[in-house]
């Protein structure tokens, strides 16, 4: 091995500062005369410089949530202000409002399952309300899991009920069924076929308005493997990603509503290159942005007829000075591939 | 708990008393969800693991014997994690496509960053995203998080002489990417010329 090669292979060392003080000494005096070892030192040390470039981002907060959560800790107690005067609890009230508790669990659970109505969901601020009066009535009672057909859910989602805990079954992949189970004040499982209103409202409605970041990319995940075949294709499930794509908070949710749209048949085609387009225009993210033009540049590579606004607003960012560079470079591919 | 060293955390975690965790989470989750995120290129990922890397730390705390450092530790943990989620073959094939996609907003869209400054941070990601997972691991715990090489070679499962080729291989393949030869000027000037290429193919 060279003295030169040498040095160049301790220059990492060199700059993490891990080389006793007799190397690091003999190193440097051959930087010093070595014109070719000088140059690679220097750019060693711009690479090392360059790479400070990528700034620390923040955890979310929701990932100390979550773990607090899943290790069974409550989240941390803010101190009170001192003009606050904190609530102590009283020992003979627990023992009272126990008794309490357990008589109004009898008796609520007394009262819902004697009443035999047909089955409804009464959460506080909304409802989700079953199609019509002659369904099978099912008793209810506190802690059921309920499990109804779609077609006996109504197709309007009234308010907005809070669901959680969203899972998806599909236990027979030959019975074009499907289902969803999920809590609202008690648990439900909804059956039925991907092609039912009721289920396009239903995973429109998660779509739309699950709290949690993965629930929502689950179903992402969910609707993209389901209705991405053409038998099941319904624009409502295609405006519900569009929405996803234009209001969801999160970026990643986003990307994945481009990736979704994407898998769509053809036949709704048209609301999924109006929502690319859209989210190519302003979507804030340039990533979520890059996503959507690799997918209009993938449409038009593979013979798709663009229309002239959309025609437009490629020819827009290929020449927009300020655009990310790559999002520049797809349209412009985007237009080459355009069949005249 | 804050005036509590590391070691005296987790001993009291040893004993069935989960109530530092929240501590211990503050003092590390930073730096394990920035290396999981540069590792894995995926925000989602990055997350999950942060959240995985603690519940496992609070599991198999008995499994710290305090000889090494509590940092050191949780990152031989994240980089298992970021390892395995790598292994699985359709996570492969997400990372090489998420590579300029997933980049969280709150640093991209802080109004004190240029514009030249985000490039600069594109052109980064792009040139760790060039590097195999090994010295990928390897710088990113020696540039951004500071750990010697006896260190990286705990975390990493091997010699630290093979942590040193690969820094030394990360830092050749850097070198060419950033094309940083006669200083950061040249490293803009080519930029373009790299997307445009990448554009290109």
């Amino acid at each position: 091995m060279t003295e030169c090669s040498a040095v160049s292979e301790s220059m990492p060392l060199l700059l993490t500062e891990s080389l006793d003080a007799a190397r690091r000494e003999v190193t440097h005096q051959h930087i010093e005369s070595c014109g070719i070892c000088s140059d690679e030192w220097n750019a060693y040390k711009e690479t090392w410089a360059v790479m400070a470039d990528l700034p620390e981002v923040a955890v979310p907060a929701r990932v100390k949530a979550q773990f607090l959560e899943r290790a069974g800790l409550a989240p941390v107690e803010t101190e009170l202000p001192k003009n606050v005067v904190p609530f102590h609890k009283r020992t003979a009230f627990k023992w009272i409002a126990q008794a309490a508790a357990v008589a109004l669990l009898v008796g609520g659970g007394y009262f819902v399952g004697d009443r035999q109505k047909p089955d409804f969901v009464t959460p506080a601020t909304a409802t989700l309300a079953t199609g019509n009066d002659s369904i099978r009535p099912i008793s209810t009672s506190l802690a059921e899991t309920r499990v109804l057909d779609a077609d006996a859910l109504s197709p309007v989602i009234e308010g907005r009920p809070n669901i959680s805990n969203i899972q998806f079954v599909d236990a027979d992949a030959a019975d074009e069924k499907i289902a969803v189970s999920f809590d609202v004040t008690s648990h439900w499982t909804v059956n039925g076929n991907p092609r039912d209103k009721s289920m396009v409202r239903l995973l429109s409605y998660m779509l739309e308005n699950e709290a949690e970041m993965t629930p929502r990319s689950n179903t992402l995940e969910w609707v993209r493997q389901t209705y991405s075949d053409p038998q099941y294709a319904d624009p409502e499930i295609a405006n519900a990603l569009a929405k996803v794509l234009r209001n969801d908070s999160h970026e990643g949710v986003r990307i994945r509503a481009v990736d979704t749209l994407t898998t769509l048949p053809p036949t709704v085609g048209l609301q999924a290159r109006d929502a690319l387009i859209e989210a190519l225009k302003s979507d804030p993210n340039p990533a979520v942005r890059i996503k959507a033009v690799e997918a209009l540049a993938n449409m038009a590579r593979n013979g798709e007829t663009l229309d002239p606004m959309m025609v437009d607003t490629l020819r827009q960012k290929a020449s927009q000075d300020d655009e990310n560079l790559y999002v520049r470079v797809k349209a412009a591919e985007a237009l080459s591939n355009i069949k005249p | 708990m804050k005036h509590l060293s590391d070691q005296d955390l987790m001993r009291i975690v040893q004993a069935g008393d989960y109530s530092p965790a929240s501590e211990i989470y503050d003092r590390y989750s930073g730096r394990i969800y920035n290396f999981a995120f540069r590792f894995l290129k995926n925000a989602e990922a990055a997350e999950d693991a942060t959240q995985e890397v603690f519940v496992k730390m609070l599991r198999h705390a008995n499994q710290f014997h305090g000889d090494a450092k509590l940092s050191t530790w949780l990152f031989s943990i994240t980089a298992n994690w970021c390892r395995d989620y790598l292994r699985k073959a359709d996570n492969k094939s997400k990372e090489s496509e998420d590579v300029l996609v997933t980049l969280p907003a709150s640093a991209e869209y802080s109004p004190d960053r240029t514009l030249e400054q985000r490039e600069n941070e594109q052109r980064v990601r792009r040139a760790l995203a060039t590097l195999t997972p090994e010295q990928r691991e390897a710088i990113l715990l020696s540039r951004y998080q500071g750990l010697s090489y006896a260190e990286i070679a705990q975390v990493a499962g091997c010699s630290e002489g093979a942590v040193k080729t690969r820094v030394f291989r990360a830092m050749e393949t850097l070198k060419k990417t950033l094309a940083v030869v006669g200083g950061r000027e040249d490293a803009r000037r080519v930029a373009p010329l790299e997307a445009a290429n990448r554009g290109a193919s």
